[in-house]
């Protein structure tokens, strides 16, 4: 785990910028996808989670779940299309674990790519992963949605 | 981006409508139609669950008996009572035009809502909590979410306030609890009976500055229209009102009721018939009920030492009474602080 300007990142997974989620290869076809430390930053202490149960079909750029945090409910939006395998019950049960371990315990879903090309819209390298989390900490300060 | 503030007020509308309106007016500035303050009061009284809440902490038959519709919004925030002393209002924007911190967003939002009560003559503050307040009363409920690519905050201007019936909504089967609830409420919770048209016309104003918009009286537009008929069908479906499932959290037989930012009671019972029922403010416990069978000297002690200590102490005091004591302090230690 890397530390970027105070906040942990892992890079041994690929990342959807726009949305701070986070998707790993778990084997070939299948991923699990969670929240990154900067979007659980700008979110807030969680309240609720709720998340979707196998089988919900899952479409890029979409919502999957949401997420409640000082009163404000907001999409868990999807970084890639494919099929719910499972959700994280305990995460479910307890957003805290994803404030807590946003890259291992805290993951949100697994699910089964539509395709292989799903992973290719995803930042994978990991100066370039590390480059845009700077860069994002940096904007985010610049407009004090996160503390110094 | 449109430079107006669209303005609708819907006057008095339908418990249903008084909901519905307003997300509908969500998946239109999703869809292009420029930022929008609107207002709503609703016709008759009626009970309303933040997007994640359980049905289970309503007294549904109490509702059913009082005739009190309950409809689930898509905003967050707990169980609330409405009625037609109530003044809602609603401000919608699209999403990219607001900070990517929810916590600022919210506070950005509400910060217009606060400087209209002042216009309005109630001396109301923004506090640290994000809460609208007099003094340390909180004066208007809130809750907010994003419905597509739009963000919307939505509050109140509470001309009267039935306490005991917005106590009496919910499920709280500890009789202590209940009276507890509802002494906080009256203390924490307060009316402001401002005039509503000086209100209506000092958000309106604030909002146009605060976003450097025009605010122009509109209307919904028909995609709109059909949008509320689709959330009127959405609304009123028992799978709705059922809420997203969600696993459920290990309560241990507790309940908490949040009273407003830092102030909620708590009520837990242990498989042994240990009981307690506390009051919280501010991170002390005001008032404590403590019965645990067969430690009678033991438990008076404990009670004595727990009000007016800090509720991270609890955990100390509670487990002199043994296994009970540290089941107690476990469901206390795991409750509040994500209300």
């Amino acid at each position: 785990m890397q530390k970027v300007r105070g906040f942990p990142l892992a890079l041994d997974r690929g990342y959807h910028p726009d949305t701070h989620m986070w998707v790993k290869l778990t084997a070939p076809g299948r991923v699990r996808i969670g929240m990154d430390s900067l979007g659980v930053e700008i979110s807030g202490t969680l309240a609720e989670l709720s998340l979707p149960p196998p089988g919900v079909v899952l479409t890029a750029g979409q919502p999957f779940g949401q997420l409640e945090a000082v009163k404000f409910v907001g999409p868990l939006s999807s970084p890639v299309s494919g099929t719910v395998l499972a959700c994280n019950t305990a995460a479910a049960a307890d957003p805290g674990l994803v404030e807590r371990d946003p890259f291992g315990d805290g993951w949100l879903i697994e699910a089964e790519l539509t395709g292989p090309g799903e992973l290719d819209v995803l930042l994978s390298d990991p100066e370039e992963i590390t480059a845009w989390y700077a860069a994002s900490i940096v904007d985010y300060r610049s407009r004090g949605a996160i503390a110094e | 981006m449109s430079d107006v503030l669209r303005v609708i007020d819907f006057g008095r509308v339908t418990p249903l409508r008084s909901q519905t309106l307003w997300h509908a007016i969500a998946y239109g500035v999703s869809a292009g139609q420029p930022a929008t303050v609107s207002f709503a009061r609703p016709s008759a009284p009626y009970v309303c669950l933040g997007y994640h809440r359980d049905v289970g902490e309503l007294d549904e038959r109490y509702c059913r008996e009082q005739g009190l519709p309950v409809y689930r919004r898509m905003v967050g925030g707990g169980p609330v009572y409405l009625d037609d002393r109530q003044l809602f209002f609603q401000i919608c924007l699209p999403a990219r035009t607001v900070s990517p911190s929810r916590r600022d967003a919210l506070r950005a939002l509400l910060e217009p809502a606060a400087a209209a009560f002042r216009a309005a003559g109630v001396a109301a503050s923004l506090d640290d909590e994000g809460e609208i307040c007099l003094g340390d009363r909180k004066i208007c409920g809130h809750g907010a979410g994003q419905i597509e690519d739009a963000v919307l905050v939505c509050g109140n201007l509470i001309e009267a306030f039935d306490h005991q019936r917005a106590t009496r909504v919910l499920a709280l089967p500890d009789p202590v609890q209940r009276a507890e609830t509802l002494r906080l409420m009256r203390r924490y919770v307060t009316a402001t009976p401002a005039d509503p048209a000086a209100f209506r016309a000092a958000l309106c104003a604030a909002y146009a500055t605060a976003l450097a918009l025009r605010a122009i009286p509109g209307e919904l537009t028909g995609a709109e229209r059909s949008m509320v008929a689709e959330l009127d069908q959405r609304f009123t479906a028992p799978r709705w009102l059922a809420g997203p499932g969600r696993p459920a959290r290990p309560r241990f037989r507790a309940r908490q009721v949040k009273v407003r930012a830092g102030i909620w009671t708590f009520a837990a019972q242990t498989r042994d018939g240990a009981r307690l029922v506390a009051s919280v403010v501010n991170g002390t416990l005001d008032r404590v009920t403590l019965t645990a069978p067969g430690m009678n000297g033991q438990v008076e002690a404990a009670e004595r030492a727990l009000a007016g200590a800090p509720v991270a102490a609890a955990g100390g005091v509670l487990g002199g009474l043994g296994e009970p004591g540290r089941e107690l302090a476990a469901a206390l230690a795991g409750a509040g602080g994500r209300l």
